[in-house]
């Protein structure tokens, strides 16, 4: 059986990972006040069963952060509006000049895709994680790890090369002009 | 073509996220939310709420007179207090004004402001006359002004606080008395003599810190200080030295401190804090004004008539040492009095 752990314990950890786990959170939930909500729940969960809390508190906060950001984007599905207002973003956004923009588009791309395939591609890219790990904190299959960040990335390499053709378009007519 | 998006996400996601900290005393602040939550669930639900919401104010801060808490709780509010001072420091100015009556020279006070590593502090005489500004900032180094004998004097070098940085494990969690960063809350040092260092916030965080860990503080309660509702810290019985500290419930700083010797227990020196914004107007409460009419000397020759005004008995006598701490380029050691020190279990002082 685990001994008690107390709070302080605790404390010390979130002291050394909570912001690491804030970004995961803000990844996931999309956005500062989202993650941090997020996180306070993760971390309520943990909190209550922290005495008696026998495992990895990390690997614990990992998983819930992904329940939670999977279950609140169910309920409220607002990613079916996704792909439409990407592409109104990228066009109002683009800059040819640097692969800056094109960060944060992916990011925004991201922030849009559905909550399963957005967390499998935050626990492999982001927390890099393996698709066993991934699979694992997901609680799924290997195989729906890959198709999830498969399309994710296939997604986000047509926004990339919709990037680039029009980096290269703008360029050309610089040139003639 | 760009072909690697996988590492171009990475350092999207790099770059979205770059500035997010976690709010400080996270534990704490999810405490109070499901508290929050579960005394709404019993005002509004029914009984299998209402036992929830009792249980959870079991663990609360307890309210006068209320169960005793852990030291698990005392770390939480301690934790704020650490936190909240370390983000207070450097925007916020910290003023403090202490008294200190039954010692040898009757009742005392005096003011003192700090900011980040600037520092001044004025001592008042018992009848409320100033007897020493003196103050420090990096620019213009150590600057005493010494009303009995209408001198002045200014140093670069010295005075520079000496207050670990927070977070420095070795100096918050030791408890033995061989350590460079006593457990000391506020007047570290002799006035009128370029060792008045205190009440810098981190030597405030630090103080806390060391004494919880130490074992030595525990949340006794809430309790009114001005009108504020405050969490209150008791040092344990036995302690050499009685320590008290109020803090704010929502802000987690200190309001009060009272510190009393247990051996000497007419002795006792109360600090009340401000905590005040960086305006030019409390900005220039850190700098030490020189009357005028008032003679420039050299530093050793402010200090040297104010080291004989400091009350026999009390106070240990001063020593010049070759290798010991330097504030005036040589080596002048001032020994801290005993009454000074506090939360050392024994014979730290």
């Amino acid at each position: 059986m685990a001994a008690d752990r107390s709070t302080a314990e605790l404390e010390l950890f979130l002291a050394e990972r909570a912001d690491h786990l804030l970004r995961t959170a803000a990844l996931l939930a999309g956005g500062r006040e989202a993650g941090e909500d997020l996180l306070q729940t993760a971390v309520e969960r943990l909190l209550r069963r922290w005495r008696r809390f026998d495992g990895d508190p990390e690997g614990y906060l990992r998983r819930t952060l992904c329940n939670l950001a999977i279950d609140d984007r169910r309920r409220a599905g607002r990613w079916r509006q996704k792909e439409r207002l990407l592409r109104t973003d990228l066009r109002l956004a683009r800059d040819p000049a640097g692969e800056v923009d094109l960060r944060d588009a992916l990011v925004r791309l991201l922030l849009q895709l559905p909550a399963r395939q957005r967390a499998a591609l935050v626990l492999r890219f982001w927390e890099q994680l393996t698709d066993a790990e991934a699979a694992a904190v997901l609680g799924c299959a290997e195989g729906t790890v890959r198709s999830a960040v498969s399309r994710g990335l296939a997604r986000m390499r047509e926004l990339a090369d919709e990037w680039n053709d029009t980096a290269a378009m703008s360029g050309r007519e610089e040139e003639r002009s | 073509m760009i072909t690697d998006v996988e590492e171009l996400l990475r350092e999207g996601m790099e770059r979205y996220t770059a500035d997010l900290r976690a709010p400080a005393g996270l534990t704490y602040q999810v405490t109070r939310r499901r508290r929050r939550r579960l005394a709404w669930r019993s005002l509004t639900g029914g009984a299998a709420a209402l036992a929830a919401g009792a249980a959870a104010v079991a663990v609360m801060l307890p309210g006068a007179g209320g169960p005793r808490v852990s030291a698990a709780d005392a770390a939480y509010v301690v934790k704020n207090v650490s936190n909240a001072l370390s983000a207070a420091d450097p925007g916020t100015i910290a003023q403090m004004t202490i008294t200190t009556t039954g010692g040898p020279g009757g009742v005392t006070s005096a003011e003192e402001w700090s900011n980040g590593n600037e520092w001044r502090s004025v001592t008042y005489s018992s009848p409320g006359h100033p007897l020493y500004d003196e103050g420090y900032n990096p620019a213009a180094g150590y600057t005493l002004v010494s009303y009995p004998t209408k001198t002045w004097a200014r140093q670069a070098g010295v005075g520079q606080p000496a207050a670990p940085a927070l977070g420095d494990s070795s100096a918050t969690r030791d408890c033995g008395p061989g350590l460079g960063g006593f457990p000391v809350l506020f007047r570290l040092g002799l006035p009128g003599t370029s060792t008045s260092t205190s009440s810098l916030p981190t030597t405030v965080a630090n103080a806390l810190h060391t004494a919880v860990s130490c074992g030595s503080l525990s949340v006794a309660g809430r309790q009114t200080v001005d009108g504020t509702d405050a969490i209150e810290l008791k040092s344990r019985a036995g302690s050499l030295i009685s320590e008290t500290i109020w803090v704010s419930p929502s802000t987690y700083l200190p309001v009060r401190v009272i510190v009393r010797s247990s051996y000497a227990r007419t002795i006792q020196q109360t600090a009340d804090f401000t905590w005040l914004p960086p305006t030019t107007q409390n900005q220039a409460k850190l700098t030490v004004p020189v009357p005028a009419g008032f003679r420039k000397v050299s530093l050793p020759q402010a200090i040297a008539p104010n080291l004989k005004r400091i009350p026999g008995g009390a106070v240990p006598r001063p020593t010049f040492s070759p290798a010991g701490p330097a504030p005036f380029g040589r080596g002048l050691s001032v020994p801290r009095p005993a009454a000074l020190c506090f939360t050392v279990r024994r014979a730290a002082c």
